[in-house]
């Protein structure tokens, strides 16, 4: 067991774990912030995807000790339930979520693309969002939530 | 004082028939005419266009010629070569904008010479160096398997060409250096099946076209033949007695890896090899398999060699002793928590298939690109592709813990010399 200082979501937690643990086991059972989600623990389906230094990354191929002094962001740190962030919203909006196991893996996906790529173009949300697989098929949905996101912040919405 | 005026006209004679013979043969070797365009409506027997299914499966057309599965043979592919960034055309019957006015005649002469049915020079990024050696009937029937496609409209895509390559006649110089016209011969000591694996290997499939190092030029090196060579700046093994594989080949394994791109606990299909073996599961077996004798012929001249692949079980900590500790410690600790999950058999579920990495040929390469490619992007099939999946780590591992990684793994993995440019191949793939 080796103490771990993490950076999640602008606050430092510090962590007594192993150096293998995932970070997602982290999140979940020791900063109890549930939102990244385990799906298939083999980084294929992107439903424990949290932001690392600002890049998508599926929390689950993550040993927390790897992780260091690099920021992580989870869906949390996006808005509650009262005050959801743009993404948040707009996946509200369009009812992207059938049974929501792939949501917050889903929207910080797309945090990832829309901080980089503000108005990105049909092709590029699909290619962006595509390592994120949706059990339930609400895949279109998703996808135009994103474009609602998008076109929300383009209209000077608030992130 | 007569002998002096008379000379130098001689002289300017001479100098001008020079120039002008000069001319003449740059000429010769620039220019092609036009060939008449294909006006009346042709019918192909079903065998021939099935027998044109196979030879372009085998000589993978399909890889280059579109960049979209919904456009097959529509073209607009980029390729990046040293001379610019050249696109594949659209091969579609298309009248317009793909060959649907070429006759059998045009197709043979871009097939053998590499010029369009307008008279312009094609590109060599198009392997007709290769395939001025497929037999008149592959030809043929590859023209009645393309002339039978969908048509479909793609005007071709403007290339970004480095000057003077811009000039297509120029190309008529590089085919005066490498466009060797002579026929394929069997070798009249191996078998059919050796024999045919070989014609399919350098007219059709044109395996040296990435595994054979390439000159200044961008023609190949032919005195290293299949000597290892590059795609997509991946490191494209060699296939001779050079080849980095840890343990030697055998042929059931070639075949199953051409055939499936998995050679159960020996190699796994990455990079552009998956769009090989993407293709080669729908050509015929037959053929599959006699690509897999000739390639195991030249494989089986590599020397045998002791190398930690004959080990089983996790690698090893560094040694207390080893002069960059601090390195090798952090590539153990990213191998240990990241790799050795999946990698080391029976750490994790669902990990039947990765190979312990003292057996990955990556590790063996004489350069790190293509073990830096696989960690930072993984393997993933191409679209609707069953298997062969590892996640990447781009966006996980830092710059320093991928290359500390890699030098750990060439150490305690393969047991093999440092590779030197490790941190400046690290940086240049982190950045694409």
């Amino acid at each position: 067991m080796t103490t771990y200082r993490l950076q999640v979501n602008g606050k430092v937690h510090a962590v007594d774990t192993d150096a293998d643990t995932p970070l997602l086991y982290v999140l979940r059972n020791d900063l109890e912030l549930n939102g990244a989600k385990f799906g298939c623990g083999l980084g294929q389906c992107g439903s424990c995807t949290v932001l690392l230094d600002g890049q998508p990354a599926m929390s689950c191929m993550v040993p927390v000790s790897i992780v260091g002094q690099r920021p992580v962001r989870t869906v949390e740190g996006l808005g509650d339930a009262t005050t959801p962030g743009v993404l948040q919203q707009a996946f509200i909006d369009e009812q992207a979520a059938q049974c929501g196991y792939c949501i917050a893996g889903m929207i910080m996906q797309a945090t990832a693309l829309l901080e980089r790529t503000p108005s990105p173009t049909d092709a590029q949300i699909r290619t962006h969002m595509a390592p994120n697989l949706c059990r339930c098929g609400t895949h279109m949905r998703i996808l135009r939530a994103v474009r609602r996101a998008a076109d929300t912040l383009a209209k000077g919405g608030k992130r | 004082m007569v002998k002096a005026r008379r000379t130098p006209q001689i002289g300017w004679w001479l100098l001008l028939a020079a120039v002008m013979i000069a001319a003449g043969i740059a000429i010769a070797i620039m220019w092609r005419p036009a060939l008449a365009p294909q006006t009346v409506s042709q019918v192909f027997d079903t065998t021939r266009i099935a027998r044109g299914a196979n030879v372009a499966r085998l000589g993978m057309c399909a890889s280059c010629h579109t960049p979209d599965l919904s456009r097959p043979f529509a073209g607009g592919k980029p390729m990046n070569t040293p001379f610019g960034v050249v696109h594949s055309t659209n091969i579609t019957p298309d009248l317009k904008t793909g060959i649907g006015a070429w006759s059998e005649a045009a197709f043979t002469r871009a097939m053998r010479e590499g010029v369009a049915r307008d008279g312009h020079l094609l590109y060599p990024a198009f392997p007709y160096n290769h395939y001025v050696r497929m037999t008149e009937g592959d030809i043929q029937d590859l023209y009645a398997y393309f002339m039978t496609r969908p048509a479909i409209a793609a005007p071709a895509r403007e290339n970004r060409m480095t000057f003077p390559f811009g000039f297509r006649p120029l190309v008529g110089f590089w085919n005066v250096l490498y466009l060797n016209d002579a026929p394929w011969q069997p070798v009249a000591t191996q078998s059919a099946e050796f024999n045919r694996g070989a014609y399919l290997a350098d007219a059709v499939a044109h395996c040296a076209a990435c595994h054979t190092p390439r000159t200044l030029l961008g023609g190949p090196d032919l005195k290293r033949q299949l000597g290892g060579g590059e795609a997509d700046d991946w490191y494209a093994p060699a296939l001779n007695q050079d080849s980095p594989s840890p343990l030697p080949w055998t042929r059931e394994q070639l075949h199953a890896y051409l055939r499936t791109g998995v050679a159960h606990d020996h190699a796994m299909a990455a990079g552009p090899m998956q769009d090989v073996v993407t293709l080669l599961a729908q050509a015929d077996e037959r053929d599959v398999a006699a690509l897999a004798a000739w390639t195991h012929g030249q494989l089986a001249r590599a020397p045998a060699r002791a190398t930690p692949a004959l080990q089983a079980g996790p690698l090893p900590r560094p040694a207390a002793s080893d002069p960059d500790l601090q390195r090798m410690t952090l590539g153990y600790a990213v191998y240990a928590n990241s790799c050795a999950r999946c990698h080391d058999v029976g750490r994790d579920a669902s990990s039947g298939t990765a190979l312990p990495l003292q057996k990955a040929v990556a590790l063996y390469d004489p350069d790190p690109r293509d073990l830096i490619h696989i960690t930072l992007d993984g393997i993933a099939p191409p679209d609707g592709e069953p298997s062969r999946f590892m996640p990447g780590f781009r966006t996980i591992l830092t710059d320093e813990q991928t290359g500390a990684l890699a030098a750990y793994l060439r150490k305690y993995g393969a047991a093999q010399p440092a590779w030197p440019d490790l941190d400046q191949a690290v940086h240049k793939a982190s950045k694409e």
